[in-house]
Formats: structure tokens, C-alpha cells, sequence
């Protein structure tokens, strides 16, 4: 199988997206496989950007996004990347992801590669896969990459921990909105779009949206940009200003502070996964049962108890290492 | 049965626009615990890149039209994902439905009961 | 199997109103006791728009019609004139014509087998004047076409232009569009389409021109059959309809440019579905009546009864049409046209029975036609108007859809309104809900539907293959607008097309300048290209 891995990579790196495809789906299934191509996938610096989009559910995000794709196409021998995520159903597991729709300018094109990934239980707006997915598409050699978040009615704060530059969408008449998220929106936003700028309240929302921003310094607030998606306004001094923060960010160096910091988040997550992980595995165990029915019985403690159970882990962690 | 993380591609031939069949039929697969992907009226080369792309187990094709239009498209699908079972739905009248069945195709018809469209989804991903 | 289970059968209407096993005076509300004894023809019309009925006035053979080249079109119309339609329906090719496109366009190249399946394909007036070949304009009630809001500026430019290059006076033309919002944006929804504020701009355009024009034409026919077969029930398609007749008369209300009354009056031919229950369908002609009347004294204070007097257009419902033993189809459409006429329609289209396998075949057609036919001439059903009026179930179940129909008008309120609705998806979650729900019942046995659900078999001994249209639509469809492009002239074309790009940008009414551009020969794709960058896309609601 690593072998399999290899010669797929070899050929994503060549520009097969078909294999390009299939590892974003061996990451996302996880396991050893993952494990294995995550083994062969390194950080190249300063060869890729990431935009993160996000907001509520019904703020127009995949709609500004396929305009947007329209600019950053505009721009000859661009090529871009796209990851839609939306929400599994916590029932069935299954999920429908309906981006593409939205997306049909450029569905057939060469230069747009889009994936649509189901969060499968991920909380947090991305999809457990959607970083590594990012990391496999700087891999082979894709330099810009937009990363769209579910909506789900409040500011997903994990988007910012996967990308470099982040658009919050709004929509006009979302005052209360904007206050009942205020910390949430200043701790992520680089820019701000009110879509749907043609709508009723768009001038409230503006001055809500400045009234919150202004303890920030004058430097560090984000833009506001107003837009219009589905006539398309608007869409090229969006992806003016991601250039321009994009060149901002990188002078004052603080895109490596950034970069920093996601990798931060990302190592702890994968950490937390794999000791979640084990000790689900370790739950699992028979051994366990019979320390459940000592504590109860009151022939063992809990604090022992624990210490076995740990110390049981890493015995388990030893043996798989092992083999 | 686990049908996590198998995905199938719904995408509508024609350009007339009933949502109607498709939308019904994606949402019980969905409850089936599909993840369905959605792209809506696509022109056969976009149902193809978007079934690479999307690295998809299962194509669903709603054909609303001419059988020729979708005898093409399940033509280049089959072209670039060979390995991809396809199925069909929509309005196929019978002189249709003899023409795609010969191509080793699926068909669903209008009155078609929604737990036989997901057991042959089940069937077509290899889960059952 | 349901019959077996009888007993603990849960007894409900199709919309889900419970029924009682019989009913008596006293389950009629006292506030409708008191309208049972108008007459039909008076306010508030819940018992028929005429006081003579069916006798003065049969309702009008009505039937959907088109496919191919429009001379096949054309035949295929004046067949059914001959056969005894008393109107007829120009359906475009709906492929080129719902999106604008000329058959160039790549989205309908790549799909050039499917040009000409659902109707005419009509790119230019030259195509428009082929399929209006010698039909009776004056006299007949004829449909332009133009079913979908984007569309239908073009369509019925087309078919005034040339009815005036036949010398017909345009102040005494008779006939329709229909530019209905719930076909586009809810029951067919186009690849592209313009957003909703821009249709509800061009049909309040249409309404002010006829206003102006065409006093005798109907501008816009609100269409709750497309809700309905989209999945609405009953009462949630009267509540739609009305409230989608309120956007409208509050757009002319804040133009001010002709009379609220005139603007009401031109709301009020509209076109509902008939589906399979039967009393509740033919209660729903009768609420419809009564509510149209109710909503003009209630909102604008109008009570001309002129104006409040509605006027109805009803389809029987083509997604009740089983691909299954399609025979069985033909007893359905006459159910269905039952419900219709006993409603007291005044004007009816009954689908083919072969409409879940193709569009309707010559032979489909004529049946449709003699369902008809045969309803009216003889069972009698015309000497009586209002013949359930005064039934306890009937006014019951009349009363109680008003009621329901104005709950959910409400809710459409609350949600914003109509177009607010369409917007966000929510009157697609609607549809889609009941959608599901028919399914859920028909596995659970408690939808029978005969051949499909119940009493299927493998004999098929009524096999019908689909009718398969026109194979060179497409082919000469390319040379003609090949030749419309040599031929016309070109600088009188480009300053019409220019013209109208100017309009669509400044706001002025529309179609002065699309009646120039039809008359210079611009051609339907160039005009949906206008369409496309002055107004962009409809963001269709996607459902999850």
C-alpha cells in the first residue's frame, strides 16, 4: 500500500488530480494509510496561500466564492484550489454538499480544482481531513487555496488556525448578530464582506460592524468591503484586498507568526486525536471492565485505578509501535 | 450497515430544471448516510471533472431529456472512471430505458420506491 | 392493502385535513353559513364567477402544447384547434427559451438531442411568425408562451409583433403569458435565471404595458399549479398564490403608474392545479373565489366586482400521471377535470396520459381533448353551476382551506413575504417536506397509488412507448438563426439590442424597447447576454 501511496503522490505531483482526488479521500478515511502519506507530505514555505471564508448559513459565502474564482482566474496562468465543507448529519452520518451549484462557472475548468468534504462530526467549521487536505495540495504544487467553512450560525474560530487570510461573510440586518459575536469576529476576521449589499440594513450593519472594531488600532482593523455575488460586484476588490492583506502580513512578517501558530494547532490537534484515539481503543478492553466492577464493588480506588489505566495505555502504545 | 464515507455524485443531464426527483432521492440517501454531492444541470464534462475531482463511488444521473444526451455522458464518465457504476433516473420512457439498460445501466423510473433507489445504492458501492 | 386496514385507516384530506366520517349543518362555521346563499356571479363568488355558469360560457378546451420546429409546433396546434380546443398554448423550446439562450450556447449544444423535446425552439420573430402560421388570433385565446419570468418579455413581444404585421389592432387582442414566479423560481429551476427584484420588475413592466396597450390581454398569470406539483398542498398553494399576488400590487402600488384596481385586475386570471381528491380540489376553486375577494376589500379596499371576481386556469396535476399501466392515466385526468369543473373553472388543461414518460403524444393529446369534451357534453355536468354548493362536507372543507390557506399567507409574511420566501428557500423546504412525507406513505401503504404502490404487474398490458418529437429541431434551428444573423439588418439590430441594455440598466419599463428589439430581429440569446450582465444570478436556494 505506501508503495501505491508513493506512486499516487508521484502523480498528483505531476497534475493528476484523479490521484490527487483519491489521497484527499485517504485522508479523509484516516487510519494507517493517512498516517503513511501525511509520513511523505512536508510544509514547502512560502510556495502557497491559504483564504478561509466563513459566516453564517444563507450569507451567499459559495456564491461570493465562484465570483471570486472568477477574478483570481482573471489573472493569467492562476490556478486555485477550493475546499467546500458542510455539515455531516449527526444522525446518519451521511451529508448532502451542495456547493458545487453554485460553483458551475467553473466546474469544468482546468485551473480550479474543487473538493467537497462533509465534516463528519468535526466540530469547529472544517472537516477533521481539510487541513491535511491543504497540506497535500501545497504538496503538489497548488499555490492558492481557498477553504470554505459550514455555516453554522456563529463565527468558527478554527478557520483561523487553518488559513492565512480570513473573509468573514456578513449579510445586511445582522446587527445583533454582529454584537452577539463580537469577541469571535475581531479574534478572526481580516476582512469583512456585506453580502447582499443590496439589501434593507446595510448601512446599520456597516456602522455596528466599525462600532466593534473600533478599540482595535487603526492598523490592525479589517476592511469592510460590500458586495454584491450574485451579480458578481464587488468580487475584484475582494480579491484586492486578500492580496493586499496577503502582502501586509507577509512585510511585517507576521504571516510567519501565523504559520506558526497553525502548525501549533494542528500538531495539538493530531495529538488530542490520537490520544482520544487510544484511549477509546483502551476503553475497549476487557481489562477495564473488571477495574469498573472493582471501583464499584469498592475493592480498588479511583485514583489507582487511573494509574493502571494510563499505564495500561502506553503498554498499549509500546505494543503497536512494535509491530 | 456503514455506508460512512461513501459518496456519490448526483448531477441532472438536462437542462430542465425539475429539482423535484433528485432533491427526494438525495436526501434519502443522505439519511442513509450517503454523503451525496450535488452539482445540479451539468454538461458531461463537467459531471466527469466533477466525479474526479470529487472521487466519488456512485454516479446518479437525473435524465430529463433526449436518451442521447445522457448516453453521452455516461460515455465519458465511463471514458475517465471506468471503475464508477453509474445509475439513472428521471423521466425515461421505455424505448429509453431499453437503450441505457443495454449499456449496463441502472434505470429508476418515475414511481420507483425510494428504498430500492438506496438499496441499489448500497448494491452499486459494494456494501451489500 | 389499504382496504384491509380500513378500520384503523387515518381518514384525511390530500393536505391532511381529518375527516369525519359524515357531515351536518352544524360543522359548517356560522360566518360561511351566512355566503352559502349568494349566488354564483355576486360577491364574494365562492359559488362561480358567472351567474349562467357553464351555459354562457363552457370553459375553454385549454392544452399545452409544443415541441420540435415551430411548424411542427404549429401542426401539432392546429390539430388540436381542429379536434375542438377552444385556445391554445405556444410552449418555447424550453431549453433555448427558459435561459435565453440561442442553440450556440454552449449549455445547449452540449445538450443538442434535447432542442425542441419540450416545445418550439423560437430565437427570433421570423421563428414566432412560423408557428403562429394562420392561427385565429382575434378570435382565439392564445398563449404566448414566456411561462418563465426571464423569458417572457421576449415571448410575448414576439407574438404582438406579429399579430401587428398581420394588422391586427393590439388594443383588441385577446390572450396570455404567464412569466410565473412559481415555475421559476420554486417548481423549474433554470441553470440561470435573473434574480427575483428583477422579475418581479419585469412583470410589473408587463402589467403596465398591456394597462397601456393591450386592455384585453391577461399580463401575468400567477400560477399555483407549479407549487403544487412541486409539492405545495391545498391550502399552502391558495396561501402562496395570494401572497405572490401581493408582491405584485404592492410594486405598482409604489410605482404609481396606473391604478391599483387596473393592477388587481390584472392579477386576477390565475392558474391552479386539480389533482386527485377530489372534493378538496374542487373546495379549493371555491376557497380561491372567496379569498381573492376577501384579500382586495381586506388590503387595498377594492370591491369592484370587476376586478374581484377571479378568474381560473386550471391543469390537472401531471406529477399524479404514473409511468406505470399509463392507461390507468386517462382515469385520472378525468377525475382530476371533474374536481375542476365542479369547482367551476373557466378554462382547463388535462394532462397526457403519457406525461411521466415524454411529452404528450398526438394521441395523448386528443384524449385530453376528449376528456373533455365528453365531461361537457355528456354528463350534464354543465346545466348546474356550483352543483356541490350547499353540500355540509363541501362547505366545511371550503371554509376550513380559506382558513388554513390564509395561516400559511401569514407565515409566508413572517418569512418576509413571497419573494423573501423564494429567496431563502423556505417555501422549497415546504414543497420538499411533503414531498418526503409522500413518499414515507406510499411505502407505509398509507398512499395507494394503483399500478405503482398497489396492483403492479410485469404483463404492462398498457405499454406506451413516449413520444419522441422532432429530430432535426436542433439542425434547423442552427441554419435559421444562421440566416436571421446574415440577413437582418445589422445596425438597426445592434441599436435596438443597445437600447435595451440602456433600459434594463435604468429602470424604465422594459418592454417599449423589447417590442424594437423583436421588431429589429434581435435574436433570444443576445438578449438573455443583456440579461446576464446587467442582472446576473439567481441564487438558487440549495437545499441540505
Amino acid at each position: 500500500m505506501p508503495d501505491d501511496l508513493a506512486l499516487q503522490l508521484e502523480r498528483a505531483v505531476a497534475g493528476d488530480r484523479g490521484a490527487l482526488a483519491r489521497l484527499i479521500s485517504v485522508l479523509e478515511r484516516g487510519g494507517s494509510a493517512s498516517t503513511s502519506l501525511e509520513r511523505k507530505l512536508r510544509v514547502r514555505p512560502g510556495s502557497s496561500y491559504t483564504v478561509g471564508i466563513t459566516g453564517a448559513p444563507g450569507a451567499g459565502k459559495s456564491t461570493l466564492v465562484s465570483t471570486l474564482l472568477g477574478e483570481i482566474l482573471e489573472e493569467p496562468g492562476q490556478q486555485v484550489a477550493l475546499l467546500a465543507v458542510d455539515p455531516s448529519s449527526p444522525l446518519s452520518r451521511g451529508a448532502l454538499l451542495g456547493d458545487r451549484v453554485r460553483m458551475q462557472a467553473h466546474t469544468a475548468s482546468p485551473e480550479v480544482f474543487i473538493r467537497s468534504m462533509a465534516s463528519r462530526g468535526h466540530l469547529g467549521g472544517l472537516a477533521m481531513a481539510t487541513r491535511s487536505a491543504r497540506r497535500l495540495l501545497e504538496h503538489c504544487g497548488w499555490p492558492l487555496t481557498l477553504i470554505e467553512t459550514v455555516g453554522v450560525g456563529q463565527v468558527e474560530l478554527d478557520v483561523a488556525s487553518a488559513t492565512d487570510t480570513v473573509v468573514v461573510v456578513l449579510n445586511p440586518g445582522w446587527g445583533d448578530e454582529v454584537q452577539a459575536n463580537k469577541a469571535g469576529l475581531m479574534e478572526v476576521a481580516d476582512i469583512f464582506v456585506i453580502n447582499k449589499a443590496d439589501k434593507a440594513g446595510l448601512e446599520a450593519t456597516r456602522r455596528d460592524l466599525e462600532g466593534a472594531l473600533a478599540s482595535l488600532p487603526p492598523a490592525r482593523r479589517p476592511q469592510i468591503l460590500e458586495t454584491i455575488a450574485t451579480e458578481g460586484k464587488g468580487a475584484a476588490a475582494l480579491w484586492q484586498a486578500i492580496r493586499e492583506h496577503r502582502a501586509a502580513i507577509t512585510a511585517s512578517g507576521e504571516l510567519m507568526q501565523r504559520r506558526l501558530a497553525q502548525v501549533r494547532s494542528e500538531l495539538r490537534g493530531m495529538v488530542d486525536a490520537v490520544l482520544a484515539d487510544r484511549v477509546q481503543r483502551l476503553f475497549a478492553e476487557e481489562e477495564v471492565d473488571a477495574r469498573i466492577l472493582a471501583i464499584s464493588d469498592g475493592r480498588l480506588d479511583m485514583a489507582e485505578a487511573g494509574e493502571q489505566m494510563l499505564a495500561l495505555m502506553y503498554d498499549q502504545a509500546n505494543d503497536s509501535t512494535m509491530t | 450497515m456503514n455506508t460512512a464515507g461513501k459518496r456519490i455524485l448526483m448531477a441532472k443531464t438536462g437542462l430542465d430544471g425539475h429539482w423535484r426527483g433528485p432533491t427526494v432521492v438525495a436526501k434519502a440517501l443522505r439519511d442513509a448516510g450517503f454523503e451525496v454531492i450535488m452539482i445540479g444541470m451539468a454538461r458531461p464534462e463537467e459531471v466527469v471533472q466533477a466525479s474526479v475531482d470529487e472521487d466519488v463511488d456512485l454516479v446518479g444521473l437525473n435524465i430529463g431529456g433526449h436518451v442521447d444526451v445522457a448516453v453521452r455522458a455516461i460515455g465519458m464518465v465511463r471514458e475517465s472512471r471506468p471503475e464508477v457504476p453509474i445509475f439513472v433516473g428521471g423521466v425515461v420512457p421505455p424505448h429509453a430505458k431499453r437503450k441505457l439498460e443495454a449499456l449496463g445501466v441502472e434505470v429508476y423510473p418515475p414511481g420507483s420506491q425510494l428504498p430500492d433507489i438506496v438499496a441499489a445504492a448500497r448494491r452499486l458501492t459494494g456494501l451489500a | 392493502m389499504s382496504v384491509d386496514n380500513n378500520k384503523d385507516r387515518e381518514w384525511k384530506s390530500a393536505s391532511g385535513l381529518p375527516l369525519q366520517p359524515f357531515y351536518s349543518e352544524r360543522d359548517v362555521p356560522p360566518e360561511h353559513r351566512e355566503r352559502m346563499s349568494s349566488d354564483p356571479g355576486a360577491t364574494p363568488f365562492q359559488r362561480g364567477a358567472h351567474p349562467g355558469g357553464y351555459r354562457t360560457k363552457p370553459w375553454r378546451i385549454f392544452q399545452l402544447s409544443g415541441f420540435g420546429k415551430p411548424e411542427d409546433e404549429n401542426e401539432r396546434i392546429r390539430f388540436l384547434l381542429e379536434q375542438g380546443e377552444t385556445g391554445f398554448i405556444m410552449e418555447h423550446d424550453r431549453n433555448t427559451g427558459d435561459h435565453c439562450y440561442n442553440v450556440d450556447h454552449p449549455d445547449v449544444v452540449a445538450r443538442r438531442e434535447d432542442v425542441g423535446l419540450t416545445g418550439a425552439v423560437m430565437q427570433s420573430v421570423r421563428d414566432i411568425d412560423i408557428c403562429m402560421k394562420d392561427l385565429p388570433l382575434a378570435t382565439s385565446f392564445g398563449h404566448a408562451g414566456g411561462a418563465v419570468v426571464q423569458h417572457a418579455p421576449f415571448a410575448l413581444a414576439g407574438y404582438w409583433t406579429v399579430a401587428r404585421h398581420r394588422g391586427l389592432d393590439l388594443a383588441k387582442l385577446p390572450g396570455t403569458g404567464q412569466s410565473d414566479f412559481f415555475l421559476t423560481y420554486l417548481g423549474c429551476v433554470t441553470k440561470q435565471q435573473i434574480p427575483t427584484r428583477d422579475g418581479l420588475r419585469f412583470n410589473a413592466d408587463i402589467m403596465e404595458f398591456c394597462d397601456k396597450h393591450l386592455p384585453r390581454w391577461v399580463p401575468v398569470s400567477i400560477a399555483g399549479y407549479n407549487g403544487a406539483d412541486t409539492g405545495l398542498n391545498a391550502y399552502q398553494e391558495l396561501g402562496a398564490l395570494f401572497a405572490n399576488a401581493v408582491e405584485y400590487l404592492e410594486e405598482i402600488k409604489r410605482r404609481k403608474t396606473m391604478p391599483l384596481e387596473n393592477a388587481a385586475r390584472a392579477c386576477s386570471g390565475v392558474n391552479f392545479r386539480a389533482s386527485m381528491d377530489l372534493f378538496e380540489e374542487a373546495s379549493k376553486m371555491r376557497a380561491a373565489r372567496l379569498m381573492w375577494v376577501q384579500l382586495l376589500e381586506r388590503r387595498y379596499g377594492i370591491t369592484n366586482p370587476k376586478v374581484a371576481n377571479l378568474r381560473i386556469h386550471c391543469v390537472t396535476a401531471g406529477s399524479r400521471m404514473t409511468y406505470q399501466q399509463p392507461l390507468n392515466n386517462i382515469v385520472r385526468g378525468t377525475v382530476m377535470a371533474l374536481a375542476a369543473a365542479l369547482g367551476g373553472v373557466q378554462s382547463l388543461g388535462v394532462s397526457g396520459y403519457d406525461e411521466a414518460l415524454s411529452i404528450p403524444s398526438e394521441h395523448a393529446h386528443q384524449m385530453s381533448v376528449r376528456i373533455q369534451q365528453i365531461l361537457q357534453e355528456e354528463t350534464n355536468i354543465q346545466s348546474v353551476t356550483d352543483p356541490l354548493g350547499g353540500s355540509y362536507y363541501v362547505e366545511a372543507l371550503t371554509a376550513e382551506l380559506v382558513e388554513r390557506a390564509w395561516g400559511f399567507f401569514e407565515e409566508i409574511q413572517e418569512q418576509g413575504g413571497f419573494l423573501a420566501t423564494l429567496d431563502s428557500g423556505w417555501l422549497h423546504e415546504r414543497a420538499a417536506e411533503n414531498q418526503s412525507e409522500d413518499f414515507r406513505q406510499q411505502e407505509s401503504g398509507e398512499q395507494v397509488i394503483i399500478g405503482v404502490t398497489d396492483h403492479q404487474d410485469d404483463i404492462s398490458p398498457f405499454e406506451v412507448d413516449g413520444f419522441i418529437g422532432a429530430d432535426d429541431a436542433y439542425d434547423v434551428a442552427l441554419a435559421r438563426l444562421q440566416e436571421v444573423r446574415r440577413t437582418r439588418h445589422e445596425a438597426g439590430a445592434g441599436q435596438a439590442l443597445n437600447e435595451l441594455e440602456r433600459v434594463c440598466r435604468d429602470g424604465r419599463n422594459i418592454m417599449p424597447a423589447m417590442m424594437d428589439a423583436l421588431e429589429s430581429e434581435v435574436t433570444l440569446g443576445e438578449i438573455g447576454d443583456v440579461y446576464r450582465a446587467v442582472f446576473g444570478d439567481w441564487a438558487t436556494p440549495i437545499q441540505t
